[in-house]
């Protein structure tokens, strides 16, 4: 396996003969097809992390993620969001999907 | 090393998600249009109604036709949520031309996504959308020349009438 980015705590990476990529959570690796880490990012880059700063619309200060169809549950504190959005926008960047990942979707 | 993700997606993720956006957009439009096609039924604009439900059938082909290129090239395309549709209208008048401010949002956020493509050269998103472009000058093509009509006949008397008798001829 080849890693592809390593954020504070997460790393991704890519293993050629499965023909897919791993995210390391720390606690827990995740297998996951392109198709999934695309739903993953989908979710992840969704989460408004201003929500985390406001007690009416986020109490708790954690996000509930689930991946793959429903295969793995996290609950991510707001550092853990930031850091996994962080390995999502770098991750896509090394794997060739993506430019500028932030300021063009805008 | 072997390129896993280039192998299985062949657009860039700026541009699905630009796409996605886009996705969202005509299926916005499609619920706008049926919503003043019953606009039209209930204030006895009839012509003009079946006009709203064409136009409501077409936007939802759009919005399939970015849904499935998403498919073709290995993207996720995500259906979208809708909300916040105006059902009420001052007039006929008003109808229209609120049709044509959404066709007009609807163009500039194409040419969006035509630039965007182009900076991430995206040669495959730009070329998927020129089909697009051109649909988009037909249909505010299409606007204009019924809001002229509308100026030319004028709403007084039998002018309403006249107007959604009219509508007819673009309905193709």
């Amino acid at each position: 396996m080849n890693v592809i980015f390593q954020s504070t705590y997460y790393t991704l990476y890519q293993a050629i003969d499965e023909r897919c990529f791993y995210i390391d959570f720390g606690n827990k690796t995740v297998r996951m097809s392109l198709c999934q880490l695309l739903s993953l990012r989908h979710k992840v880059m969704n989460i408004n992390i201003e929500d985390h700063f406001d007690s009416d619309l986020n109490s708790h200060g954690f996000e509930v993620l689930m991946l793959c169809n429903k295969a793995h549950l996290f609950i991510l504190n707001t550092l853990e969001v930031l850091d996994l959005k962080n390995l999502i926008e770098n991750g896509f960047m090394e794997i060739g999907l993506s430019v500028r990942s932030v300021e063009l979707t805008r | 090393m072997k390129d896993i993700a280039r192998q299985s997606m062949s657009i860039k993720v700026e541009s699905m998600d630009l796409l996605n956006g886009q996705i969202k957009m005509e299926a916005h439009a499609s619920a706008t249009y049926l919503a003043m096609a019953s606009w039209c039924e209930q204030n006895g604009f009839f012509t003009s109604a079946k006009f709203f439900f064409k136009q409501a059938e077409e936007e939802r082909e759009h919005m399939m036709k970015i849904f499935n290129f998403l498919v073709d090239t290995g993207g996720n395309p995500i259906s979208p949520e809708i909300t916040d549709i105006n059902h009420d209208y001052s007039s006929i008048t008003d109808v229209f031309e609120s049709t044509l401010e959404h066709e007009v949002k609807v163009t500039k956020s194409i040419h969006n996504i035509v630039k965007k493509a182009r900076e991430t050269g995206d040669i495959a998103t730009e070329r998927f959308l020129d089909w697009f472009v051109m649909e988009q000058v037909e249909e505010e093509n299409t606007i204009r020349d019924i809001l002229d009509m509308i100026e030319v006949t004028g709403t007084e008397g039998v002018g309403l009438q006249m107007i959604d008798n009219q509508v007819a001829n673009w309905i193709e």
